[in-house]
């Protein structure tokens, strides 16, 4: 982990209100990170917005890491209005990575902007000629901004049908993993759709890795914000770490049965 | 000119005014890849209680202007586990150490600070976190009453001769006649201030942003009112005083020792970069170098006053 400032080498709109940024960061890339990890990104140098915000890497190449992210709120609008050229203040690599699971077919699914990780991991498998199939979900046509190719296993699913599957990504994940001989599941998303990933293979006993999202304070473990309740069986009356785990160190991938949402 | 940044509170030196705030930088240990504790005047570490603590439920945290909100609940190791893991490395911190402890009764407290006296624990001192709930007096938090903040502080002063400070909270009336309740019973210090009450409410869902509805405002959005707090109580009391809030350059710091304190701590603006306290270090050399000022000591109080 270190802190960095990184050039930016493209920040453009890529999808309806969808922002794509390229950063050349030799220090974090030299860092080696993986799928599933993330960046914690400083939207302004002045102390308006004291915190960073995290955002899953979405790709590696050499020295250039990218982002893909929404604007939501101020941070991200300002994030926006990086120009190519500037430099952004970066703390990273951060925390765990997908981990396949040996004779299991991974099934990547992506929803909104959760699709960030899970392009970076389904360009690793693909260039390691790793058998799986990926799902993209999103609202309409307007918000992809990739290809729907079924036949190479990427399918874009928009609850509208303008592209791809009509419905959430839902069905989509019942079909092809209750078609698969022993599928596993790495998703990210909004939590609904999390929630509902969860739940399916919970019932179907899939295996499941889920990247989650939280409001983060430094992303290093001190401040103790970032906590998901964590299903652990031996938790004391008095205990610590065992009922929260803090998302920053110990997530954000979780194995989908050890974690409960609100 | 060569400045003198060395501070000394109640015998004990420290190499710089500049230390970093409670839960803000974990027990000492976790920043180590990000920046050299051993260059900070101190470090306070999260606060410790009798027993381990899994804190509040998420969401814990929100930022807000210039600030966040905190409701983490004093999520923290125990002191038994302290004393085991952070207590034996407690070298590689590199500078002085000071142990933050919380509770929810004297006893507590005490029960904490004496497993600390009796391992030999190679800390410096002992800041006092009051802003907590006393279950022997109503819930009511020791830091809102002149009395509880006394007989507390007299309690644990019978214990330590090492460094004893207690950190006010600045969710009071009279945060000064708090300070002079904590120096007649003995504090060597008080630090000032402790986060400040505050609420964000998401619109659309109109459910507050963090779980418990209220939590504690800290950053740059509270430093005026730290500011504040710290120039009453120096009109109050003659122990030292730490400042506290939203400290994020020399020229902050500066503001606290000019208003009164004696050393600064660096709280929020560790999140965003755990190497903002070092940083400042050599600012604050060069702001007295520029100034003339050989001894920080002379810059303490040192805010002229309108008439």
């Amino acid at each position: 982990m270190v802190i960095e400032r990184a050039s930016v080498t493209a920040n453009e709109l890529i999808a309806e209100g969808i922002f794509q940024m390229n950063v050349s960061a030799p220090k974090i890339a030299g860092e080696n990170p993986s799928p599933g990890q993330f960046i914690n990104i400083s939207v302004i140098d002045s102390w308006f917005h004291p915190l960073r915000r995290p955002m899953s890497i979405a790709g590696r190449e050499g020295e250039s890491l990218k982002i893909i992210y929404k604007i939501f709120g101020a941070g991200t609008r300002l994030l926006s209005e990086f120009p190519v050229g500037s430099f952004i203040d970066l703390l990273g690599p951060l925390g765990n990575t997908f981990e396949l699971t040996e004779g299991a077919t991974p099934v990547l699914v992506g929803g909104g902007v959760g699709l960030a990780p899970i392009l970076w991991f389904d360009e690793t498998l693909r260039s390691n000629g790793i058998d799986h199939t990926t799902i993209i979900g999103a609202r309409h046509s307007g918000e992809h901004f990739l290809e729907h190719c079924p036949k190479e296993g990427f399918i874009l699913t928009t609850d509208d049908g303008t592209v791809g599957i009509k419905g959430t990504v839902l069905p989509t994940i019942e079909s092809i993993c209750l078609e698969m001989e022993n599928p596993k599941l790495f998703a990210c998303g909004p939590e609904p759709m999390l929630k509902a990933v969860k739940q399916f293979a919970e019932k179907e006993t899939v295996l499941c890795e889920l990247s989650v999202e939280s409001y983060m304070g430094c992303a290093t473990g001190i401040c103790q914000g970032c906590a998901i309740e964590h299903k652990s069986s031996s938790i004391s009356e008095h205990s610590y770490h065992e009922r929260f785990s803090l998302v920053c160190l110990d997530g954000p991938i979780y194995n989908a049965k050890d974690i409960r949402f609100p | 000119m060569s400045c003198n940044l060395t501070v000394e509170i109640a015998g004990v030196s420290f190499k710089n005014p500049i230390f970093v705030a409670s839960g803000t930088f974990g027990y000492g240990l976790e920043t180590q890849e990000l920046t050299d504790s051993s260059s900070l005047g101190a470090v306070i570490t999260k606060s410790i209680t009798r027993h381990p603590r899994e804190g509040n439920p998420p969401p814990r945290i929100v930022e807000t202007p210039s600030g966040m909100i905190n409701s983490i609940g004093l999520a923290n190791m125990g002191v038994e586990r302290y004393i085991d893991t952070v207590i034996p490395r407690i070298d590689e911190i590199g500078t002085a150490v000071i142990t933050n402890i919380a509770g929810f009764s004297i006893d507590d407290y005490l029960y904490v600070m004496e497993k600390l006296e009796a391992c030999k624990a190679p800390i410096c001192g002992y800041e006092i976190n009051i802003s907590c709930p006393n279950v022997e007096a109503g819930r009511m938090e020791f830091a809102v009453d002149p009395e509880l903040t006394g007989r507390l502080t007299e309690s644990l002063r019978e214990v330590t001769k090492k460094l004893l400070i207690i950190k006010l909270s600045p969710n009071v009336t009279g945060i000064a006649s708090i300070a002079l309740a904590a120096e007649q019973a003995g504090a060597d210090a008080v630090s000032a201030i402790n986060t400040v009450f505050g609420m964000s409410i998401d619109t659309q869902s109109r459910s507050p942003y963090v779980q418990t509805n209220v939590g504690g405002l800290s950053g740059p959005a509270v430093r005026p009112v730290g500011i504040a707090c710290v120039y009453k109580i120096s009109r109050k009391v003659n122990i030292p005083i730490i400042g506290i809030g939203g400290i994020t350059s020399a020229n902050d710091a500066v503001e606290y020792i000019l208003a009164g304190a004696s050393v600064v701590q660096v709280g929020t603006a560790n999140y965003k970069n755990a190497d903002t306290a070092r940083s400042m270090i050599d600012e604050l050399e060069l702001y007295l170098a520029e100034n003339g000022i050989e001894n920080l000591s002379e810059l303490t109080g040192g805010v002229i006053p309108n008439e």
